[in-house]
């Protein structure tokens, strides 16, 4: 299995007026294809930011400070580093290759377009030949099977038509569809392409086991319940077959049964779709749940990855532990992490963990550990290893 | 909670801010040492600005009269020195009865509810459906045009928008009220508490209330411009500007000749106005957490 | 129907609000003695020569309620009384000079929505960049500018020191004397839309030529305002979460900005037009009486320099009532747009 991702050296900051927060600290991880990764960590430990730094999508005032992420591209057989792409090509993968999910369906849905509008939008940007040559064939067969007068009429109209298609179809950006869209009236000729991303909107809703799903496009997002919209933002993101697709704390604003809903949908993403899934989550359980390999991050580093078995069968990083043992168990005592956590504008040096570790070394408080192998495929980045 | 200090020092980091405190400043200095930098000349009411003749024909800047004179051989130094005097004059009585006024009723509406919040919201939708310079234009003709009207006027004109600011501010500190008796914190009278979270809901009100001193003045000027307010002849910078009118354009050789009484009045109201709003521009800033600088 | 309901509501509640009008209007007429206030009742100049009969036909010296009572019916029958400064009935007055002013209305309002929106986009768009603040220090002079005195510098430069180029009033002497000629046809006696009508070169420039400064002078104040307030509006919208989920999509920025944030921006914009109606009623009495530019604005000025007390009573009802029903009209666009306004059920 080749790597689809491979993250190097990361390194992210943020400039506030504060001072420079550290969020995400030479970071190494690789997503392998068709693999869903978890990843693990609590408030800050820079989950989210590896997500966007993916996408490229860190916000004002940080910055990619170094590092590389190579992103193996199976249709074009070719490796690309995504952080030096052209921001014209990174928009092409964005929403196409590699999409995203995000933790706040409501707040990532925009309150003035209907749901069909926002997902049609993806098909409109990315999948234009597709939908050119849909259009097409549409045209081709009323040019075929159309007679009668008002078919005479129309009949200039459609070979005009097919023309633009057919463009549209083989080109990479034609000039004529695009001038014409810019022209009030004849930009009705474009109408069909809008209809088939309807379409391929309507099917993708159905994908996604949205009921009735032909009314649901045409409603508003504030008209639908949480799950709903929740579905209706990974059909979005599904929409044109990524081969990454992100999810970030896609369950936690959800009821816990339209949660159990969720991870079921993911499960048969998987399987259905093969694409590789990063998912981004701060409870445990839910991991356990839907992903194959998880990796647990800690103030903007790796701590340790492994299968999921492996991982919670043989916790090795003494975070790792601590957050197992954390987990409310009846007959237990509730165990916590002493300490707090690490201040990103100030964090520890050498091993941001040390000052809460309870084996900590000497060595710890000089030096980061390296992510080590040890043993089969589970990696652990500690200096008792 | 505003942290004063925080505030002060967010302020002087803004430029715009800081130019606005310095505008006002001078402003102040100006209206303060008026009878310095502009003496009245013998017993008449110092308000009256002093006559060098009674020619029509505005006189240039000279070594007598600084700014020069305007339609009526008036000074125009003296004018606009006075004129920052009747200017802080208008703006702090119009806004502060504008502010008691808005409060005491503001308070009534959204304490008691009810109907004397429909009452009073009915009487505010009344006095709002006249656009401000329009309904103050018809109260000073029946009246009578003098600045007391104009003052009256524009106090009728603007309360209604700050009771309605206060009532809202009210409604929010009760809501919280009654959340937090719900959980049984005590059962103390509901009017203490509010005279406690009171004062925090209203500073911004009263600071913004403040900042509409600018917006006062201006409307001030404009009804004097159009002789509506102070009689000719008063210190006032709405009613020198309006003498410029019939001299806005001079003789065919020199069309500028009588810059000067159209521009310089209207200057100085120009930066009044521009020191309040830079000062409130700023204070909306910092009150607004969304649009903190980093 | 939601929407009919809706409207229905909204015209029911307004009935209270125009009537509390009219009664303060009323009451303010009730200030002055019977005499004066027999101005409002005169239809005709023939009338004026005789007062008593006045007082005695509508009852001048009844109580409140009763000559509220003819007042209003007297309203409605189109009789506002007589405006001393033009010597004809207010009724005639505001239609006779309502032209002039939907002239104005009608070139600022595109200008001052078109480019207060646009600077206000484009400023969000390159925030703290320096065209922000620029146009911030662009916008806060325009709002502190008194609208008279601006108008007074642009007719000193253009038309004094740019000898005549972009005169005042509404239209040249000779062109005056064309338009009012049996040559030219008023369909609407708005000059640039007849000139348009009656296929009039010269007049149709000539009128332009007069619009631009008060035009001008009209719009910076409410450019300066929508442009404000577009800004903070947009730099609330491009805060977020459907403007980073539209960056991952793929869009291009101008996309993002244009379609996704713009549109949600848009909405207080909206909700706030009726506020730029009040402003620019507020802005024509000052920019009609500097240009003499005759339509109600200058005329109401007058009005209220001599003292005509219907007339300046007159145009405030018909401002209030007009305000009344713009503000009506406002609410409603504002639930065509916001769809989360409109009523309707939660799918499952």
């Amino acid at each position: 299995m080749k790597n689809l991702i491979r993250i190097r050296d990361l390194t992210v900051k943020f400039y506030t007026y504060e001072g420079v927060v550290h969020a995400i600290d030479d970071l190494e991880l690789d997503i392998r294809q068709g693999e869903t990764l978890g990843i693990v960590g609590e408030t800050g430990s820079g989950k989210t930011m590896t997500a966007l730094a993916i996408l490229r999508l860190i916000p004002y005032p940080g910055k990619i400070e170094s590092g590389s992420i190579i992103f193996f591209d199976t249709g074009l057989r070719r490796e690309i580093d995504l952080l030096k792409l052209s921001e014209d090509k990174m928009r092409s993968i964005r929403g196409n290759k590699i999409s995203m999910v995000f933790q706040e369906p409501g707040a990532a849905l925009n309150p003035v377009f209907t749901i069909g509008n926002q997902i049609s939008e993806v098909f409109l940007l990315h999948q234009r030949r597709e939908l050119g040559k849909r259009a097409k064939e549409q045209v081709d067969r009323l040019l075929r099977d159309g007679d009668g007068f008002a078919a005479g009429i129309k009949r200039p109209f459609w070979r005009w038509q097919k023309r633009l298609y057919d463009k549209i179809s083989q080109e990479s950006n034609p000039f004529e569809p695009r001038f014409l869209s810019h022209v009030p009236l004849f930009r009705r000729l474009l109408w069909r392409l809008e209809n088939e991303s309807k379409l391929l909107t309507v099917d993708m809703l159905k994908d996604v086991e949205i009921p009735d799903a032909a009314r649901v496009a045409i409603h508003y997002p504030h008209e639908l319940s949480g799950g709903m919209k929740q579905r209706a933002v990974i059909a979005m993101a599904l929409a044109c077959s990524p081969e990454l697709l992100i999810a970030d704390e896609p369950t936690t604003s959800l009821d816990v049964t339209i949660q159990a809903q969720m991870l079921e949908l993911f499960r048969r993403i998987k399987v259905e779709k093969g694409a590789s899934v990063l998912f981004i989550t701060h409870n445990l359980g839910v991991a356990s749940e839907v992903c194959d390999r998880v990796a647990v991050m800690y103030a903007g580093s790796l701590c340790e990855v492994a299968s999921v078995e492996e991982l919670f069968l043989h916790p090795s990083h003494p975070y790792t532990k601590a957050l197992l043992d954390a987990v409310p168990m009846p007959g237990k005592d509730l165990q916590t992490i002493p300490g707090a956590l690490a201040d990103p504008l100030n964090p520890p040096s050498g091993c941001r963990f040390h000052p809460r570790c309870p084996s900590a070394m000497p060595v710890c408080q000089q030096e980061k550990a390296k992510l080590k192998d040890i043993s089969n495929d589970h990696m652990v980045a500690c200096h008792l290893f | 909670m505003t942290d004063w200090k925080f505030m002060a020092r967010q302020l002087a980091r803004n430029p715009l801010s800081l130019i606005g405190i310095i505008i006002i400043f001078i402003f102040v200095i100006l209206a303060i040492f008026a009878p310095l930098i502009a003496p009245p000349q013998g017993y008449r009411d110092p308000y009256m600005i002093p006559r060098d003749g009674y020619s029509a024909t505005p006189q240039p800047p000279s070594e007598e009269h600084i700014f020069g004179t305007t339609e009526g051989q008036y000074d125009i130094f003296y004018g606009v020195i006075w004129g920052t005097r009747s200017a802080f004059h208008v703006g702090l009585v119009v806004i502060g009865i504008v502010v008691v006024i808005g409060i005491v009723l503001g308070s009534l509406a959204g304490y008691f509810g009810g109907v004397i919040d429909e009452v009073i919201m009915r009487i505010t939708d009344i006095f709002l459906a006249f656009p401000a310079l329009i309904l103050a234009m018809a109260i000073v003709t029946v009246i009578g045009p003098s600045l007391k009207s104009v003052m009256i006027a524009l106090i009728v004109v603007s309360w209604p928008s700050y009771a309605r600011l206060i009532r809202g501010d009210i409604l929010q500190v009760r809501e919280e009220d009654y959340i937090e008796a719900s959980r049984g914190l005590g059962a103390s009278s509901a009017r203490v508490i509010i005279r406690h979270a009171l004062p925090n809901a209203i500073y911004p009100t009263l600071i913004m209330a403040s900042l509409d001193i600018g917006a006062v003045v201006l409307s001030a000027a404009a009804l004097s411009f159009l002789g509506l307010g102070a009689p000719e002849g008063y210190a006032d910078w709405g009613q020198l500007t309006s003498f410029a009118r019939n001299w806005i354009v001079g003789p065919t050789a020199e069309p500028l000749k009588y810059w000067f009484a159209v521009t310089i009045p209207g200057l100085f109201i120009l930066f009044f106005v521009l020191g309040w709003n830079l000062l409130g521009d700023a204070f909306r800033d910092i009150l607004d957490p969304r649009l903190a600088r980093r | 129907m939601e929407l009919r309901s809706y409207i229905i509501r909204r015209l029911l509640l307004l009935i209270p609000v125009l009537f509390g009008v009219t009664v303060f209007i009323f009451g303010i007429t009730m200030l002055f003695s019977p005499i004066e206030r027999a101005s409002l009742y005169i239809r005709s100049a023939r009338q004026m020569g005789d007062i008593p009969a006045i007082i005695a036909t509508y009852g001048l010296d009844q109580p409140f309620w009763v000559q509220y009572g003819t007042w209003i019916s007297q309203v409605f029958h189109g009789n506002l009384g007589w405006s001393s400064v033009v010597n004809m009935p207010v009724w005639d007055a505001i239609w006779n000079f309502l032209p002039a002013t939907l002239e104005l209305a009608i070139f600022a309002t595109p200008l001052i929505i078109l480019m207060g929106v646009f600077l206000g986009t484009r400023a969000a768009a390159h925030k703290d960049r320096p065209l922000d603040h620029v146009t911030r220090v662009g916008a806060i002079a325009g709002w502190s500018l008194p609208t008279f005195w601006l108008g007074l510098m642009l007719l000193m430069v253009f038309y004094g020191l740019f000898r005549g180029l972009l005169p005042p009033d509404r239209l040249s002497f000779p062109m005056n004397l064309l338009v009012n000629s049996a040559d030219f046809v008023r369909y609407t006696r708005i000059n640039t839309i007849d000139a348009i009508l009656n296929l009039n070169g010269p007049v149709l420039l000539d009128a332009l030529r007069h619009l631009i400064l008060p035009v001008i002078t009209l719009s910076v104040v409410n450019v300066a305002f929508i442009m404000r307030l577009m800004r903070s509006s947009m730099l609330e919208s491009l805060g977020k979460g459907y403007i980073l989920t539209a960056r991952a999509k793929g869009l291009s920025e101008r996309v993002v900005v244009n379609k996704h944030a713009r549109r949600n921006a848009l909405i207080p914009v909206i909700t706030v037009s009726g506020y730029v109606f009040a402003a620019m009623a507020n802005g024509v009495v000052i920019t009609e009486t500097i240009f003499t530019f005759k339509g109600i604005g200058w005329w109401a000025a007058l009005a209220a320099t001599r003292l005509d007390i219907a007339g300046v009573l007159g145009f405030a009802l018909f401002n209030a009532v007009l305000f009344v029903l713009v503000n009506l009209v406002v609410d409603i666009l504002y639930t065509r747009v916001d769809p989360r306004v409109r009523l309707g059920g939660v799918m499952q």
